[in-house]
């Protein structure tokens, strides 16, 4: 429901601009927006409550046999009165007493009973796999490819799922490697853009390629998502359209009708 | 005309008409005869209709003709720093014309007239007082003038040239709006420009942390030797893929011929890196646009000129003093001790160097010892050469960035010194203070591990281990074997033992070298001490490998059949009865004894893996000290625009900036804005060298063939060491520069610049000064 078969965006503020975009995110209608949203939510607390599940197994004392109950007798801190005056939140002194109104809350008390019988190495392990999904799981791919004439052609790519450099993501936000992989190819460097075709498994797959000079390799655009014909071939007379400057005789060019694939 | 010439004209055509009247008179009966005949009229006729259709017709289409000539391609590229300072006074746009539809603004002059600064542009006015050569700059930037490029702010009504551009900047907007009277659609390119200053800059190509000079004297250094199999075949599989894309290639029917636009992107990186730079020259000279007051100064600013100018003077003495006669005492000192030590490091590099034979192994391909010496040498070297290079840099302007990678060289390779020294003082004083517990400790762990567990483990394969019933005879003598080797080692070691103080005291001593010092002698110590295993390792490999060539012959006996050694294949065979028999009865027996051979082999191959592993850590903890991109690493946190690692751009959305511009009355051309920016280099282009280097380990070590040798038991070939520390000389250039070259090198350093007593240029301003806030606020104030 939260993402949808590859489709194609176009924009193009003019005539020798253009970016295609190609995303498994649907059209961002208002339920869609609430899930993302609810989803975001979801993630943040599952995070904030893998953050506290360490935190109360941090300040506990290394006794793995004591009894709920004495745990239960004994607090690690005596609770905090609240502090009455209003102005002072979000001071360390107010927070600190929250998290230890939190810790001896039964919500906290059954969390930490949870996780008592983890040896450190697997509760270190489990909440670091579930901090890497919370933070840096990423839920649609998205891949673009920008044409601009006289200058060149740059493809972008973010992939779903987890990314540690490079990707974007809340981590790649908080660390400033934000953004997607990226990669430009001038002009002059460009000797050809073609659609190619290959088998993968019993199906034939179109993709477009940009061949450029002096490299031994292609580059494949929308290498992720591999989108269907139709779209590759949109892109394509875009493209051709676009780039070039005087179209030849006859050839092929825009045709003044682009649809949204 | 003379009026002398025009008098004999005169008489000339009035002797020409008297002498031949008669022809005077035909052309007056021929008029007569025309107008009595109507064809005066028939030719207003024909002429008034030529006027008509010339109208109508061809004025129109020569009018279409030209603004179609214009429309044509009338794509207009404007690169616009976004950091230029914005403001709703006129101004006039500077910068380079490309080509001509492609324009890349430097700065917007404000307040002054176009004509003015199109005569500054043209006299050189605006680059006076330029630090270095301003035709570098025109070098450079790949253009042989800065030129007008248009207006700012200026009101509908004033004419411009049709190629310039009309540019409003307003404070309140991110974006400034364009137009160009010949350009149907636009682009505005947005950077931001890197400040020279900080050795920030844009390249196309990822700024290149290693030297890229030695990637061919690797390949030729050992073209077939039998090591690089798998280089053999990552090269057979790259060329295979080039030959598909080279036939991929050749579909493309056209060869479009570049236009001047496209070729235009290297000089316009160039372009930006400059930007910064050139605005500041061309504002500080703003000044001196137009004519100048005559004024001269007053009292009370003669008085502040005189004090200044005494007060200069005084510090000018004083350097000049110290340059003069202290600081070329010093310079010499230090170049001959350089020297010194550089003829010192000559000879101790070729004894490094020095093979046999071509073919043999040096020293420095041995021991890691005399490799980790040879690396600081080649360091020391290399240094002086380095530093000359980035001295030179000082003469230039800053927006030249050539010698930004030597200079991430340079220190990332004086900070990686540094920290080894630093950490080596730490570990050799705790050494040193420690030298006998380190010694108890070493030898302790030595005879547990190469002698004492080796011998129980020999002893428990001798006694049928884990159930397996194994030949006791044979175990029982090759444990033996093996068992009074390891006496004898194990009585070397003891008598190695009373000196073991004063190695460790000596490897203590050698790491104020550097903490890579202790661990290349470690890892050398480790393999001298370790070198029973290593031949144990050999001996039942050998055995074992012999073994089993032996079975699989007389498994081919057993068969019938044997194997051809002139045809390198398997033919059957007629054997006799009795040879037939023989041979069974001799595989039978070998069959059986295999099992023992093979818990003695195994058991070696593992100890030998350990060692092998532990020596790959100390290699790993000597490239880490040696090769970790430290420096890199630190600008990337601190300033990643010092480390780019390519460009991008931004499609952005030219919503509310057309909203923006709705107000304004006229309609703009179709506009992209688009920015530019600048990739900062990614973690693994920083750490390429090491995925290489990871690379080359796993796919030597963990392919089929090592895991094949390791059963039949070949002897696994070690990777070559050249290969395996190309790392280690990627920092370093493939040839040292030679003692002389060194001479001349830290000879031709220029002297320090003589501090001239500053003029005093009072400010000849058309009535402005230069703002003293400029380059911190964007907003200016005049004064």
């Amino acid at each position: 429901m939260l993402t949808t078969a590859p489709h194609l965006y176009i924009r193009r503020p003019s005539p020798t601009t253009a970016e295609f975009t190609v995303t498994t995110c649907p059209p961002l209608t208002l339920p869609l927006r609430l899930a993302l949203l609810a989803l975001s939510t979801l993630r943040l607390s599952l995070a904030a409550t893998v953050l506290f599940a360490l935190y109360t197994r941090f300040i506990t004392p290394p006794t793995p046999t004591t009894s709920p109950t004495s745990t239960n007798h004994h607090p690690p801190f005596p609770p905090h009165p609240s502090p009455s005056s209003p102005a002072a939140y979000l001071t360390p002194a107010h927070l600190t007493a929250l998290l230890h109104v939190l810790t001896a809350s039964a919500p906290g008390q059954h969390l930490a009973r949870l996780t008592a019988p983890l040896p450190p190495w697997l509760l270190s392990a489990v909440s670091g796999a579930l901090l890497y999904f919370a933070l840096l799981w990423r839920l649609h791919t998205t891949e673009s490819l920008l044409v601009l004439r006289g200058l060149g052609i740059q493809t972008a790519t973010t992939a779903a799922g987890g990314a540690l450099w490079g990707g974007g993501g809340l981590w790649g936000w908080v660390v400033g490697f934000g953004g997607p992989a990226t990669r430009f190819i001038p002009t002059e460097k460009i000797r050809d853009v073609l659609i190619n075709e290959a088998f993968q498994g019993f199906e034939v797959r179109y993709y477009l390629v940009v061949v450029v000079d002096g490299e031994d390799d292609v580059v494949v655009v929308f290498p992720r998502l591999l989108p269907g014909r139709r779209i590759v071939e949109t892109v394509w007379r875009g493209v051709r359209g676009c780039l070039y400057e005087a179209p030849p005789e006859g050839g092929y060019g825009y045709d003044g009708q682009w649809k949204r694939g | 005309m003379h009026p002398f010439s025009i008098l004999t004209l005169g008489i000339f055509v009035a002797g020409y008409i008297t002498a031949r009247w008669d022809l005077v008179t035909r052309l007056c009966e021929l008029a007569i005869f025309a107008w009595d005949y109507g064809v005066v009229t028939r030719a207003a006729k024909a002429f008034l209709a030529l006027t008509l259709v010339f109208l109508c017709i061809f004025i129109p289409v020569e009018r279409l003709a030209t603004r179609e000539g214009y429309l044509h391609d009338a794509l207009m590229r404007v690169f616009w720093p976004t950091d230029l300072p914005r403001s709703d006074l006129r101004g006039v746009v500077v910068g380079w014309r490309n080509s001509a539809l492609d324009v890349f603004v430097l700065a917007i002059l404000d307040e002054v007239e176009p004509r003015n600064v199109e005569s500054a542009l043209q006299l050189g006015t605006l680059t006076r007082n330029a630090p270095h050569p301003v035709s570098r700059i025109y070098e450079v930037c790949g253009q042989s003038s800065m030129r007008v490029l248009g207006l700012s702010n200026t009101p509908e009504s004033v004419e411009v040239d049709p190629s310039w551009i009309r540019v409003t900047t307003e404070s309140g907007r991110r974006v400034p709006a364009v137009t160009c009277a010949r350009a149907s659609s636009i682009q505005i390119i947005l950077f931001e420009r890197p400040l020279p200053s900080q050795m920030q800059y844009i390249s196309l190509n990822p700024i290149a942390l290693a030297l890229g000079d030695k990637k061919g004297t690797f390949l030729q250094d050992s073209p077939d030797s039998g090591e690089d199999d798998d280089e053999k075949d990552e090269r057979q599989k790259k060329a295979k893929r080039r030959q598909l894309v080279e036939k991929l290639k050749q579909h493309s029917v056209i060869k479009r011929v570049p236009s001047a636009k496209e070729k235009a992107l290297a000089k316009i990186v160039n372009q930006i890196n400059w930007a910064w730079e050139l605005e500041k020259l061309l504002q500080s000279n703003v000044s001196r646009i137009g004519t100048r007051p005559k004024r001269s100064l007053s009292v009370s600013e003669r008085v502040v000129e005189s004090a200044t100018t005494a007060r200069d003077i005084m510090l000018v003495w004083i350097w000049d003093l110290f340059t003069v006669y202290i600081l070329p005492v010093i310079q010499r000192i230090f170049i001959l001790g350089l020297m010194g030590h550089r003829i010192f490091a000559e000879m101790l590099l070729r004894l490094l160097e020095w093979r046999a034979r071509p073919k043999y192994a040096a020293l420095k391909d041995i021991s890691a010892t005399a490799q980790q010496v040879e690396i600081r040498l080649q360091q020391f070297c290399y240094w002086p050469m380095q530093y000359v290079t980035l001295r030179l840099r000082k003469n230039d302007w800053g927006s030249v960035t050539t010698s930004h990678p030597d200079y991430i060289r340079f220190y990332n390779s004086l900070w990686l010194v540094a920290n080894d020294v630093i950490i080596g003082i730490a570990l050799g004083s705790y050494i040193i203070d420690n030298a006998n517990w380190v010694a108890e400790e070493i030898s302790q762990l030595l005879s547990s591990y190469t002698v004492d567990a080796l011998q129980s483990s020999i002893s428990w394969l001798m006694g049928w281990p884990a159930g397996l019933k194994l030949n006791s005879e044979l175990a029982i003598f090759l444990g033996d074997l093996f068992l009074w080797v390891i006496d004898y080692w194990s009585s070397c070691i003891e008598a190695l033992r009373p000196a073991l103080p004063n190695i460790i005291w000596f490897i203590g001593f050698s790491s104020f070298a550097g903490a890579s010092m202790p661990i290349a002698l470690f890892s050398d110590l480790t393999s001298i001490l370790t070198i029973h295993i290593y031949s144990f390792y050999l001996a039942s490999a050998r055995i074992y490998h012999w073994q089993l060539n032996i079975l699989i012959s007389l498994f081919h006996l057993f068969r019938g059949k044997k194997h051809n050694v002139l045809r390198n294949r398997i033919d059957s065979c007629d054997y006799d009865l009795d040879q037939l028999l023989v041979g069974t009865i001799l595989f039978t027996l070998l069959f059986f004894l295999l099992p023992t051979v093979v818990v003695f082999y195994l058991n070696f191959a593992i100890a030998r893996m350990a060692i092998i592993s532990l020596k790959a850590v100390f290699d790993t903890m000597l490239s880490c000290l040696n090769h970790f991109p430290l420096f890199a690493i630190m600008l990337r946190v601190k300033d990643p625009r010092r480390l780019p690692g390519g460009i991008r751009f931004e499609l952005r959305d030219t919503q509310d900036f057309r909203l923006a511009i709705n107000d304004s009355p006229k309609k703009l051309p179709s506009t992209s804005v688009i920015y530019l920016k600048s990739i900062p280099l990614n973690f693994k282009a920083m750490f390429y060298q090491y995925f290489q280097m990871g690379n080359r380990i796993r796919k030597h070590y963990l392919s089929p063939e090592v895991v094949l040798c390791l059963l039949t038991g070949k002897f696994v070939p070690p990777l070559n060491r050249k290969n395996l520390y190309s790392l280690q000389y990627s920092m370093l250039p493939a040839r040292r520069a030679g003692v002389m070259e060194m001479w001349d090198a830290v000879n031709s350093l220029p002297s320090p610049k003589r501090r001239v007593a500053p003029v005093y240029v009072p400010v000849l301003a058309n009535g402005k000064r230069y703002p003293n806030n400029y380059g911190g606020g964007r907003l200016r104030s005049y004064g």
